[in-house]
């Protein structure tokens, strides 16, 4: 069960004042960051920052900072998918990242946003699933560990960029005997597309695309969208309503940063 | 009469009435909990859930006692609050009270007056939407109830119904069950009598 | 590297259903007796239990706002709710996170700010699953709140649409939520047809999405009758007129 903590309760004070504000500030087409609304903050990422890890990155955006470590392990395929490898994506919200990150078991913040990464990851169909076949109840498991280390708003989206930019960053393991060979790789994990979500947010009457932290306590509607390409892969509405024609709005958001953000990660 | 069912959302009225268990949106007036409407165009909830308004006399039991006053558990999410120094009644805990409420502040919190304490008996939930049925027309209903239970009956606003010990207490209850189940059913005073008579 | 399942044969899908047809749904409100409201959903093979408590004390108190109500959701599904292993009892990361998106579905309806400093519990127990359980969830619940009496701007109604053999398909059975292309459940309140609920997996286009969403407001007015046909009902009984 969950239990929105006095925190909370405090932010919900606080947002309402900062909302009358905010408010005037958009009116005049800008926001409080000097941003446009479609705007994303400096996107910076740095790949191969943990060297135990098959691959890695950070990725941030604004100050916002997320490491993504992938590791690969032996494992039993899941029952229903005996022939495919295993890929789990997991995530922690540090508690140095923020005040409102608590320590103990993940909370449910962590566990939606591990969840929405995994999914556009997932339906992007852009890791072989079927590569990772290594013999009749072996397989190799990808395991996608993200850290939020410090979170000044829009975690997810720096999550999913930095998952993605971490798979780029990916050496296959060496395999002898059904076994993995630690420190020796084949080659590059191949990625055939780059899955990247985009986060927007409403404020009075307004989208606002990569929110702030001070955007995210006063939002009304929180909606995420990954695309690939060509594709949308992914979706997921946090707090608030949205419109069909807001949704599909979205969408073409969504492609337009989406396109900006995989040039950056190719470089 | 009449009568239909309307659901949460449903438009009660074009223009803007302030009315308990609604809402307003725009220039009109929808329900926001389940209800009937009549052809004259009353909306009456069916489920609700109690809010105090000041005037409104509750039934409760003193739960906890602190220096400023006496809990009262009164069927909401607080307890009301007697002020000691305002009752001379010196009360103890698991004593059922009968009061009014003086006071309901903005974050829910209610100051209650005029305090009564009962004589032994048991407390009993009632749906506060079906009340009206528990008096019946002129306290048809309750003054049934207490003929055939032999004892006195008290309903707060809030939901709790107090019964004297000296009632025959499984023919009340028998009775209320009968109430919850069919408070919406036409006939309903007869089918109860009928139901006492063979006792 | 599983064989493809054929999830279309001539039109028709793996239960019988055309692409646009819903699976059979009962709903009751008012099953038991304790909770403020409750309601029971028998929705193809997935059966679900839902019971509303409050608006009552907030525990930990600290957890509480002075403005509103708060609303806790738990959405668990039962070890012993699938064909297949008996599963984990207690929370799992599916159901916190479905825990989630169902409460965020609810707080856009529920009249929060007339019961300051109280939370208001909502439970839902898988009992039988075969998919749809989130849509089938949020479409209970409604029933199960406007049985407790907590007043809503509205009602809502969910159901899955998905692409199955690149056909576009209206509440996905578990077949097609396992091998099908893409899943997009969606809740969509009744009067203002705002969108409360949405996710998404799989790949499609923006043509396909705005598509999607039509037939998902087609079958969630068909839930809305039959959501209403079961809060009335408990009105109706042994044909008995409503008389106030």
């Amino acid at each position: 069960m969950v239990i929105i903590m006095g925190e909370e309760t405090k932010d919900i004070i606080m947002s309402t004042i900062r909302r009358d504000v905010m408010k005037g500030t958009l009116q005049s087409g800008v926001r409080f960051d000097g941003r446009a609304f479609d705007e994303y903050r400096k996107i910076e990422i740095q790949k191969s920052v943990i060297k135990t890890a098959e691959g890695s990155a950070v990725a941030n955006i604004g100050n916002t900072k997320v490491l993504a470590a992938v590791k690969f392990d032996i494992m039993t395929p899941f029952p229903d998918r005996p022939g495919l490898g295993v890929f789990i994506t997991n995530a922690e919200h540090l508690p140095t990242a923020s005040s409102s990150f608590e320590p103990g078991p993940p909370r449910e913040e962590s566990i939606e946003m591990a969840r929405v990464v995994d999914r556009a990851i997932r339906s992007a169909e852009c890791i072989d699933l079927e590569s990772f076949f290594i013999e009749k109840d072996k397989v190799l498991g990808l395991f996608i560990d993200l850290y939020v280390l410090d979170h000044t708003g829009n975690y997810t989206d720096t999550a999913n960029i930095a998952a993605t930019a971490a798979l780029l960053d990916t050496k296959m393991p060496k395999l002898e005997d059904g076994a993995i060979i630690r420190g020796e790789y084949t080659g590059p994990l191949k990625v055939s597309s780059l899955p990247i979500s985009t986060t927007m947010v409403k404020v009075d009457d307004y989208w606002l695309v990569d929110p702030s932290r001070d955007e995210e306590l006063i939002q009304e509607t929180v909606l995420t969208i990954g695309t690939t390409e060509k594709h949308v892969c992914s979706m997921q509405k946090g707090r608030g309503a949205v419109t069909k024609d807001e949704l599909l709005n979205g969408i073409d958001i969504a492609f337009k940063s989406g396109n900006d953000i995989r040039k950056v990660l190719k470089g | 009469m009449e009568k239909k069912i309307v659901l949460p959302g449903e438009k009660i009225a074009d223009s803007r009435i302030n009315a308990p268990n609604t809402y307003i949106d725009g220039n009109a007036t929808y329900a926001a909990v389940i209800g009937s409407v009549d052809n004259e165009g009353r909306y009456i909830s069916l489920e609700n859930r109690y809010k105090p308004f000041v005037g409104d006399t509750i039934i409760g039991m003193v739960t906890d006692i602190r220096r400023a006053g006496y809990l009262v558990d009164m069927n909401i999410p607080h307890s009301g609050l007697i002020v000691s120094r305002e009752v001379r009644l010196k009360l103890q805990l698991g004593d059922v009270v009968l009061c009014r409420v003086k006071m309901v502040n903005e974050v829910g919190e209610v100051e209650l007056g005029e305090v009564r304490r009962l004589p032994k008996g048991k407390i009993v939930e009632f749906p506060t939407a079906k009340i009206p049925r528990l008096i019946g027309r002129k306290s048809s209903m309750l003054n049934l109830l207490k003929e055939h239970a032999g004892g006195d009956v008290m309903v707060g606003n809030n939901g709790y119904v107090w019964v004297s010990e000296k009632s025959d207490i499984p023919l009340f209850l028998k009775a209320v069950e009968m109430m919850k189940l069919k408070a919406h059913t036409s006939g309903l005073t007869d089918e109860i009598a009928a139901m006492l008579q063979k006792r | 590297m599983g064989e493809k399942v054929q999830l279309i044969i001539d039109g028709k899908r793996t239960d019988g259903r055309t692409p646009d047809e819903m699976r059979d749904i009962r709903i009751e409100a008012g099953i038991l007796k304790e909770a403020d409201g409750s309601s029971y959903i028998e929705w193809g093979g997935n059966k679900i239990i839902c019971g509303v408590y409050g608006p009552r004390e907030c525990i930990p108190r600290h957890g509480a706002s002075p403005y509103h109500a708060i609303v806790k959701c738990r959405y668990m599904m039962s070890p012993f709710a699938s064909l297949e292993e008996h599963g984990r009892s207690g929370p799992s990361r599916r159901s916190v996170e479905l825990s989630k998106v169902i409460r965020e579905t609810f707080e856009n309806l529920i009249l929060v700010e007339k019961f300051p400093n109280t939370q208001i519990d909502l439970f839902i127990d898988v009992l039988q699953a075969n998919g749809g359980t989130r849509t089938a969830s949020i479409t209970a619940a409604t029933v199960a709140l406007v049985n407790a009496g907590i007043p809503m701007k509205d009602m809502v109604s969910a159901v899955a649409v998905g692409k199955a053999d690149d056909t576009l398909v209206l509440d996905l059975n578990k077949a097609e939520d396992n091998q099908g292309q893409s899943d997009m459940p969606l809740a969509i309140s009744h009067k203002d047809k705002k969108l409360l609920l949405v996710q998404m997996d799989g790949l499609l286009t923006k043509e396909e999405i705005a598509k999607m969403v039509d037939m998902a407001d087609k079958g969630c007015e068909q839930l809305h009758e039959m959501q209403s046909a079961g809060l009335k009902g408990v009105y109706e009984q042994e044909g008995k007129k409503l008389e106030w």
